[in-house]
């Protein structure tokens, strides 16, 4: 089984270099692409930070601010070097109809304003930068697992042909969970088949082309033990997971990893979000414990949200 | 999963159907998901057509990126705020509902949610004369309180025909017919409705509580799917139809003790703004109520604003 299982993987490598290659597929695949390790050193670890292939899980409730943090990330990639950005290229695949656009284009503009000086340029010229830094954004909606693995397929020349392209943002990956799970009857392997499959080629893109890939899931299963409350359907399914995730805080009951072992084989870094208490001057803060299976530890970060995206509170 | 038969793009016919089952391959995901050079040694399909069948099937299949630019661009004009016709509640909603999301109101029975329905409805259509797709499924919808809450606004008998004319009534009872409503609205209902004068706003469902939640709890996963594609169906139809969605939900109490809106957390995540409607305490039969704003992307939380809900005063 082990030697059929090689034969299958090296007759996979070689067919991919047989497969015709233009110039511009070859360079970008072994060039690699623009470096994410700083993108935001307040919540990703100290040597942490996402680097090339590495997959992020942002879990967390409703509200908790995972969609904003995405934002503020998503504006430090798009804009330019001199305004403080990394001029990375994002593809956005949207699996909720949660993308808000104009929430997005507040906090760009918010940042743009921070980072020009003062009296530079009239309104048009904003308005041109912050057209030119959403060029580099591309949004997809998808509203099957069926659609988003076979846009997954179709991206996958759109890597290749684009070598500005780094960060891949799924939100959310869990959004077909439910649905999923009853079309596929009494079997968890065709309940988990469509996202495995696109864990699987998140891998094979991850592996190839060196992108970061960042995904929210939602949290919508108990923990059991700590609060005997009315919960969902009791989640005995696949999530019997990874113990290497547990050194994490439990503070909430609603961290259990519930999609498939596919998945959360490629997860390299988990950060979880929470509400925490009210600041004294009645600003809600929202905190971030964030995991990776490179570095020991817990870097925890807070945060407000404000008109113009986040602000860290973080003392370290 | 979408099956592979005949006919369901060109080149498919049943000889390529065949020659793919003795494969194992039934589905579209199942065929793109497999190198076209292997296919073709194993099976008895030439590669060309079998790349050129893979690319028509993904290119009927997939969603297409659209650039951040051209959806800003699309965003800004077409993005609308409705006002509520209260100016208490619109100060919670930050001006009013807005298109191409989904706003809940939460309450117990004999809150006022399907009251405050009523009264947006009745300002949707006589003040910004738009239409309103009004889904009942409790049976609440009563057009004698739309008439009185439309004879205070004005007196002409023919402003309060045409406003009634414009909120279109769908009874549902159940989760499916829900679906198949919905599905259907998607598909040409809404179109049909806008091309006769007047573009549809708004829609409202009164209440999704009353078909989802005796389809949830226990063992059965059947309910969670439906609660997801109604949720799915609704935020399809608020993003591509640009309508603000309206529903009502019920309330249940969390582990403090604090009332929450029912249906769960994963419900939780469709709407993007949420207001929770109570009695005042101690205030008897009178038609005083609170609002306080639970979740909002836009303001900050837990604003309370107390409003009277009888319009007609």
């Amino acid at each position: 089984m082990e030697f059929r299982n090689d034969c299958a993987k090296i007759n996979e490598m070689t067919a991919r270099v047989r497969m015709a290659e233009n110039g511009a597929q070859l360079v970008s695949r072994l060039e690699g692409r623009q470096s994410l390790r700083d993108i935001e050193p307040n919540i990703f670890p100290v040597d942490g930070g996402p680097g090339q292939g590495d997959v992020v899980e942002f879990h967390g409730l409703e509200g908790t601010g995972k969609t904003e943090t995405l934002y503020h990330l998503i504006t430090r990639c798009i804009m330019t070097v001199q305004s403080g950005g990394l001029e990375v290229a994002v593809v956005f695949v949207d699996t909720d109809y949660h993308f808000d656009m104009l929430r997005l284009v507040s906090v760009l503009e918010g940042r743009l304003a921070e980072g020009s000086k003062e009296g530079d340029g009239s309104e048009n010229e904003s308005e041109e930068r912050v057209r030119s830094c959403l060029c580099r954004l591309s949004v997809v909606h998808c509203n099957s697992s069926v659609q988003l693995l076979l846009t997954l397929q179709y991206l996958e020349n759109t890597f290749s042909s684009q070598p500005s392209l780094g960060l891949l943002i799924i939100d959310s990956i869990s959004s077909f969970y439910w649905v999923d799970r009853f079309n596929g009857g009494e079997s968890t392997v065709c309940q988990e088949a469509n996202l495995r499959k696109c864990a699987e080629l998140l891998n094979r893109l991850r592996r190839n082309y060196g992108i970061v890939i960042f995904a929210t899931t939602h949290a919508i299963m108990r923990n059991y033990g700590s609060d005997p409350g009315v919960s969902e359907v009791p989640g005995s399914s696949s999530s019997s997971s990874s113990r290497r995730w547990r050194s994490a805080d439990s503070a909430t009951d609603f961290d259990k990893p519930y999609l498939c072992k596919a998945w959360q084989r490629i997860v390299t870094h988990r950060m979880l979000f929470t509400k925490s208490h009210v600041s004294k001057d009645h600003k809600q803060v929202f905190s971030t414990a964030c995991t990776s299976i490179m570095t020991k530890g817990v870097k925890r970060c807070s945060f407000h949200v404000m008109e113009d995206g986040i602000k860290f509170v973080c003392d370290k | 999963m979408v099956i592979l038969r005949e006919g369901i793009c060109p080149g498919v016919n049943e000889e390529f159907i065949k020659a793919l089952q003795s494969e194992d391959i039934k589905t579209v995901e199942d065929f793109v998901s497999c190198n076209p050079e292997e296919l073709a040694q194993k099976c008895s399909l030439s590669y060309k057509a079998l790349v050129a069948v893979r690319r028509v099937l993904l290119a009927q299949y997939t969603a297409f990126p659209v650039s951040g630019a051209d959806l800003y661009e699309e965003l800004l004009s077409s993005t609308a705020i409705l006002s509520t016709g209260n100016p208490s509640l619109d100060k919670l909603l930050d001006s009013g509902l807005y298109t191409g999301e989904i706003t809940e109101l939460a309450g117990s029975p004999g809150s006022g949610k399907t009251q405050v329905c009523f009264s947006v409805a009745v300002n949707i259509s006589h003040q910004l004369k738009q239409t309103v797709f009004y889904i009942d499924t409790k049976g609440g919808m009563c057009a004698n309180r739309l008439l009185q809450m439309l004879q205070s606004k004005t007196p002409n008998m023919e402003e309060q025909m045409e406003a009634l004319q414009k909120i279109k009534v769908l009874r549902v009872f159940d989760v499916f017919s829900l679906l198949a409503c919905l599905q259907n609205l998607r598909s040409n209902g809404l179109q049909k409705a806008s091309v006769g004068g007047g573009s549809v706003k708004a829609l409202m469902v009164d209440s999704v509580s009353a078909v989802l939640s005796s389809m949830l709890g226990g063992k059965q996963n059947e309910g969670m799917s439906l609660l997801m594609q109604v949720a799915g169906e609704l935020k399809m139809i608020a993003k591509d139809f640009n309508i603000a969605v309206l529903v009502t939900n019920h309330v249940t109490k969390d582990g403090n003790g604090h009332l929450k809106a029912g249906l769960g957390q994963s419900w939780s995540h469709g709407p993007r703004t949420r207001v929770l409607l109570q009695r005042i305490e101690g205030a008897g039969t009178s038609s005083l109520r609170t609002a306080t704003l639970t979740k909002s992307s836009r303001q900050i939380t837990g604003f309370e604003e107390r409003n009277d809900l009888i319009m007609d005063k």
